[in-house]
C-alpha cells in the first residue's frame, strides 16, 4: 500500500441501470494494467466482466453485489468500488458511498438522467460525496451529452460544468476536446490504449471557445487567482483551472462532467486522470466519530497512522472460510494481531487475516492504514459496527438502511430444503440489513422483505443454488378476521345424561357487535341460574371460540357476549360442561348474527411527481383504494389513501413503472373493514380448496 | 332515518334558510370570522351536510396536510354523533367518507390553474367529480380579484360552488356595506356571507349577506365546546 495519503483516491462508481458502470470499471482496470484482457459484462465468451464475479451477475448481466478492487495511475493508488444499479440493491450503494471519499456518477447520453440517478445522487447527497460526472455511451444513436449535463442542472439541481466536449456523436463519435488544455484527445489501438494528442478540429472550435468560457467563469468563484488572471486577460495555465475546479468540487459546489464511451474504449483514461486531479484524498475529506465517553460529542479523525485506530465495517460477506468483513480504517491502522475493540458489543477481537480484494480475489496483507479499504476473516461483527483500539471509545454513525417494500411467502419444498433455506436466510439477512425474513404469527407462513422483486429472485435463486433449497414463493397470507353485525340471542343446552355421571349446562343470552374491542363478555344473570363458580367457565367456552371463527375459521373480534340466563343440574353440571354449553351458545347466536368477513385497510401514502398523481389514484382506484386526498409539494406531492392490503401486493413494481421509478410509497395499519361481498365469496372458495387440499 | 336526521340537522337550515342551496352552482359562499373562532369546523358541518346527501365535497386546505384535515370531520362527525346520540358513528363514516376528498397546497404553490388541473386529473380518470369545493386559509387580500373571478369561472364551469373561509382582523372596520374589509372589493362575487362574532364566552353566526330578509332568524350561537350549531 501506498503511504503518501494525498496519492489515495477511495472512489465508488454509481449509476441508474445500464449506464455502463462494470464496463467503465473494466476499462479502468484495464489501462491500469491491472487486468490483461477486457471482457464484456454479457459477452459472447462467457466470461464476463472481472467486478461481476457472482455466476448469477454473469448470467444475468447485472451487477448484483458492491465489489472492491484497486489500480494504480499516474502515482496514484485509486481504490474502486463497482456498485450496482437496480434500486432492488440499493444498500450495496448505501454502504459503499458511506465509507467512500468521492465518487463518478455515470450517465448515459440517451437516457440522460433516469431515476436511479436521482437515488444515487441522494446517496451522494446524504454522505456529502463530491462526485465527478461521466457521460457515457456517446457512440450510441441519440446520444446528446449537452442534454444530460442541463438534466444534471435542472433534475439534479447541480452545478454542472462540461471539462470536455465530443468530437463526433454516435457513430462517428472519435474522442474528445479537453476544454482545460484546449487540446483533442483521440483513442487508437485494439483497446484504445494509445492516446493521441491533436489540435482541436476547425468545425469544433468555436463551441470548444464558448465552452471553455463557460468552464472559466464556474471555476474563477473558486479562485481569487484565477479571475484576476481573467480581469487582466492573462493567459489561464491549466494548473491554476484545475486547482480552482478541484476546490470547487470538494466543496459539492460544481459538478465537472466528462464524456466517453467506455465499451467503445474512448476518454476512460481522461477520466482517470480527471479522479486523481480533482477528487479529493482521505485527508481531504472531515470524517466525524462520536465519543460515547463525552455524551456522544461530535470528534474529527485525521488521517494519521499514528492516531489511536478507529474503523468502520461496512460489508460482510459469509463464505467458505468463514466471515469476510469489508473495513475502512478512517484513523490509525490495523495490524495482523492486533486486539481492537468492537463498541457496539464491547467484545474484544483479535485481528488474524487481513486481505485486500480485487474483485473476488483476495490478497493478503499486513497492515490497513488510515485512508484505505480492506477486509478481515473471522471477526463476527454487524454492518456498520465500529472498531477502535481500547485507548478511546469512539463510534461512527452507520449507513441508511431504507425499508423493505415488498414481502413474499416462501414455503420449503421438504423438511431438508427447510433446514437449508432457514441457515440461507440468517446468513443473507446478516449479510443484507434491507433483506428482512420472519414468520407470520398469525398464518404460520415465512416471509421475506426486500427492495423489490428482483431483490427477492435473486435471494430465492441463490437459495436453490448455494444451499440446495427449493421453495415456492407467493402473496403472504391476509390476516382476516370475523365479526358479526347485529345482535343475536342464544339459549344452547348441553347435555349428556346417558347413565352415571354425565354434563349438563344451560347458558342463553345474547352477542352484540362492539366497537373498539376484540370481546366484551357481561354476566347479568340473576338468581343463581347459573352458578357463580361456572361464570369464568361461560367465558372461557365463548372465548375459546374466537381464534376459529364459526365462518371460515378466521379470528373473530367485536364481539360482546351477555349472559341473562340459563340452569344447571346439582350433579351433572361442572365447568366443562358450562364450557361445551357456552361454545354451542356462541356457536348458535353467531350464525344469526350476520358475520361478516373484515380485511386489513391499509393507510398508503404514495410520494410522486406531480405528472404521475392522476396515474398513480388510477392504480390506488384499481386495488379498491379510497382516496384521502392529495398534499402538494412543489414538484411532488403525496396522496394518502386506504387500501385492502390484500391488494397491496407487487404494488411496488407497478408503481416504479408507473412513475418511471421515482414514486415511493409507504403503508401502515389503519383499520379493518367489511370485505365487499363478492370478495367474501372469492375467499370462501379458497379456504376450500385449501381444506380439500389438506385433506 | 340516520343520515335523514342529520340532515334535518344542517347548520345552513338551522340558520333558517328553507334549503341549503343558498349559494347556487356557480356560486360563492364565505364564513368569516378572527383566527381560531370557528371557522373551519363550521364549514366542515356544511361539508358533512352535502356527504351526508351523498354529494362530493372536494375541500382544499392551504393551511393543513391531509391528517389534520381529515381529523377535523372526524372530530365535528363525532361530536354529531354525541349530540345526537348515533351510534353505528364507524359504519356512517364509512358510508359517507368517499364523498369527500382533500387537497392540500402550501399557500404560494396555489393557483387556479393548478387546481383546474388537479380536479381535471380526478374527474378524467373518474375518481372523483366534486359537487362543493371549499377553499380553506386562502388569504384574501386586494390582488385576490383575478384569481377569485377565475375561480368563478372555473366554478360555473364544473357546475360546482364554492364556499372560502375568510379570516378577518379585531382592528378593522367594516366596508360601508357592512361586509368586512376583506370582502370590500370582491363582495360581489359572493352569494352569501356568515360571520362568526365572538362576544364574551358566546360565539353568534351572524349573516352578512344571502339567506332571509331578517337577519335575526339568522343570529344563531356556535357551542365552543363542540363547535357545532346549537339547537335554538
Amino acid at each position: 500500500m501506498a503511504t503518501r495519503i494525498e496519492k489515495i483516491r477511495n472512489i465508488g462508481i454509481s449509476a441508474h441501470i445500464d449506464s455502463g458502470k462494470t464496463t467503465l470499471t473494466e476499462r479502468i482496470l484495464f489501462y491500469t494494467k491491472r487486468i490483461h484482457a477486457i471482457h464484456d459484462v454479457k459477452g459472447k465468451d462467457g466470461v464476463g466482466a472481472t467486478m461481476d464475479s457472482m455466476e448469477l451477475e454473469k448470467e444475468r448481466g447485472i451487477t448484483i453485489a458492491s465489489a472492491a478492487t484497486y489500480c494504480e495511475w499516474n502515482n496514484h493508488e485509486i481504490n474502486i468500488i463497482d456498485t450496482p444499479g437496480h434500486v432492488d440493491f440499493t444498500i450495496e450503494v448505501e454502504r459503499s458511498l458511506r465509507v467512500l471519499d468521492g465518487a463518478i456518477l455515470v450517465l448515459c447520453s440517451v437516457g440522460g438522467v433516469q431515476s436511479q440517478s436521482i437515488t444515487v445522487d441522494q446517496q451522494m447527497k446524504r454522505y456529502k460525496v463530491p462526485c465527478i460526472a461521466f457521460i457515457n455511451k456517446c457512440d450510441r444513436s441519440g446520444a446528446n451529452p449537452f442534454r444530460v449535463v442541463a438534466q444534471l442542472k435542472d433534475k439534479l439541481g447541480h452545478n454542472a460544468v462540461a471539462l470536455q466536449i465530443p468530437v463526433g456523436l454516435e457513430a462517428d463519435h472519435e474522442g474528445i476536446v479537453d476544454l482545460v488544455t484546449m487540446k483533442a484527445i483521440y483513442f487508437n489501438g485494439d483497446s484504445g490504449e494509445t492516446i493521441r494528442v491533436e489540435e482541436i478540429p476547425e468545425s469544433l472550435m468555436g463551441l470548444a471557445m464558448e465552452k471553455r468560457e463557460v468552464l472559466i467563469d464556474a471555476a474563477t468563484l473558486f479562485s481569487d487567482e484565477l479571475t484576476e488572471a481573467v480581469l487582466e486577460e492573462a493567459p489561464i495555465p491549466a494548473e491554476m483551472l484545475i486547482d480552482a475546479v478541484r476546490k470547487g468540487t470538494l466543496e459539492r459546489k460544481i459538478t465537472p462532467v466528462f464524456m466517453g464511451s467506455a465499451y467503445k474504449n474512448k476518454a476512460v483514461q481522461p477520466l482517470l486522470d480527471a479522479v486523481t486531479q480533482l477528487l479529493p484524498c482521505p485527508a481531504d475529506v472531515s470524517n466525524q466519530a462520536l465519543d460515547l465517553d463525552q455524551d456522544e460529542a461530535q470528534v474529527t479523525l485525521t488521517s494519521d497512522a499514528a492516531q489511536p485506530t478507529v474503523a468502520l465495517a461496512f460489508k460482510l460477506e459469509d463464505g467458505q472460510y468463514g466471515q469476510l468483513t469489508y473495513i475502512r480504517v478512517y484513523q490509525g491502522a490495523l495490524k495482523k494481531g492486533d486486539t481492537v475493540v468492537n463498541v457496539r458489543t464491547g467484545r474484544k477481537v483479535k485481528i488474524g487475516r487481513l486481505v485486500r480484494m480485487h474483485a473476488n480475489q483476495m490478497e493478503d496483507i499486513s497492515e490497513i492504514s488510515a485512508g484505505y479499504i480492506g477486509a478481515l476473516f473471522g471477526v463476527d461483527c454487524a454492518s456498520g459496527d465500529t472498531f477502535t483500539d481500547r485507548s478511546v471509545n469512539l463510534t461512527m454513525t452507520s449507513m441508511y438502511v431504507p425499508e423493505p417494500v415488498i414481502s413474499l411467502a416462501i414455503v420449503p419444498k421438504d423438511n431438508k430444503a427447510e433446514i437449508n433455506m432457514s441457515k440461507a436466510l440468517n446468513r443473507f439477512s446478516k449479510e443484507d440489513p434491507t433483506f428482512r425474513t420472519y414468520v407470520s404469527e398469525e398464518t404460520g407462513d415465512t416471509i421475506i422483505s426486500g427492495m423489490g422483486e428482483l431483490h427477492l429472485d435473486v435471494y430465492i435463486e441463490r437459495m436453490r443454488r448455494e444451499y440446495n433449497a427449493e421453495v415456492t414463493s407467493g402473496a403472504p397470507r391476509v390476516a382476516y378476521r370475523e365479526t358479526i353485525t347485529r345482535r343475536a340471542e342464544f339459549n344452547y343446552t348441553h347435555k349428556k345424561q346417558t347413565g352415571g355421571s354425565g354434563q349438563y349446562g344451560r347458558v342463553a343470552g345474547y352477542m352484540e357487535p362492539v366497537n373498539g374491542e376484540e370481546f366484551s363478555f357481561v354476566n347479568e344473570v340473576s338468581g343463581g341460574s347459573i352458578p357463580t363458580q361456572f361464570i369464568a367457565a361461560c367465558e372461557k367456552g365463548f372465548r375459546n371460540c374466537l381464534p376459529k371463527g364459526p365462518k371460515m375459521e378466521f379470528p373473530v373480534t367485536g364481539v360482546k357476549v351477555v349472559i341473562n340466563d340459563g340452569a344447571s343440574h346439582s350433579v351433572d353440571s361442572s365447568e366443562m360442561a358450562f364450557q361445551a354449553a357456552a361454545r354451542g351458545a356462541f356457536l348458535e347466536g353467531y350464525m344469526k348474527a350476520a358475520p361478516v368477513i373484515h380485511e386489513p385497510i391499509m393507510k398508503v401514502a404514495v410520494e410522486t411527481p406531480t405528472e404521475f398523481q392522476g396515474g398513480v389514484m388510477g392504480s390506488l382506484n384499481q386495488r379498491r383504494g379510497m382516496i384521502i386526498g392529495s398534499q402538494d409539494e412543489g414538484p411532488m406531492c403525496v396522496i394518502e389513501s386506504q387500501v385492502p392490503l390484500a391488494e397491496m401486493f407487487g404494488y411496488s413494481t407497478v408503481l416504479r413503472s408507473l412513475t418511471q421509478g421515482k414514486a415511493q410509497f409507504t403503508m401502515e395499519f389503519a383499520t379493518y373493514r367489511q370485505v365487499p361481498q363478492s370478495i367474501s365469496e372469492e375467499i370462501a372458495k379458497k379456504r376450500q380448496e385449501e381444506k380439500k387440499n389438506v385433506a | 332515518m340516520l343520515k335523514n336526521d342529520l340532515i334535518l340537522r344542517n347548520p345552513l337550515r338551522l340558520m333558517g334558510h328553507e334549503n341549503e342551496a343558498i349559494v347556487p352552482q356557480g356560486g360563492f359562499g364565505a364564513v368569516l370570522a378572527r383566527a381560531g373562532v370557528g371557522k373551519t369546523a363550521l364549514i366542515v358541518q356544511v361539508a358533512l351536510n352535502t356527504m351526508l346527501q351523498q354529494k362530493n365535497v372536494l375541500h382544499v386546505s392551504l393551511d393543513d396536510p391531509v391528517d389534520k384535515v381529515n381529523l377535523w370531520y372526524q372530530e365535528v362527525l363525532n361530536s354529531l354523533a354525541s349530540q345526537y346520540h348515533v351510534r353505528q358513528i364507524k359504519e356512517l363514516w364509512e358510508s359517507i367518507q368517499m364523498h369527500r376528498f382533500i387537497m392540500t397546497f402550501k399557500v404560494e404553490g396555489f393557483s387556479v390553474p393548478k387546481l383546474e388541473e388537479r380536479v381535471k386529473d380526478l374527474t378524467e380518470q373518474q375518481i372523483f367529480n366534486p359537487h362543493m369545493v371549499i377553499i380553506d386559509g386562502l388569504p384574501f387580500d386586494e390582488r385576490l380579484r383575478t384569481p377569485l373571478e377565475g375561480l368563478k369561472t372555473f366554478s360555473v364551469n364544473h357546475r360546482l360552488h364554492l364556499w372560502f373561509t375568510v379570516t378577518t382582523h379585531r382592528h378593522q372596520t367594516p366596508g360601508e356595506d357592512g361586509l368586512p374589509v376583506q370582502l370590500s372589493a370582491v363582495g360581489d362575487l359572493f352569494d352569501a356571507a356568515i360571520e362568526l362574532q365572538p362576544e364574551g364566552k358566546k360565539i353568534h353566526i351572524r349573516c352578512l349577506k344571502g339567506g332571509p330578509e331578517a337577519s335575526e332568524a339568522c343570529d344563531q350561537l356556535l357551542d365552543p365546546s363542540t363547535m357545532l350549531i346549537q339547537e335554538p
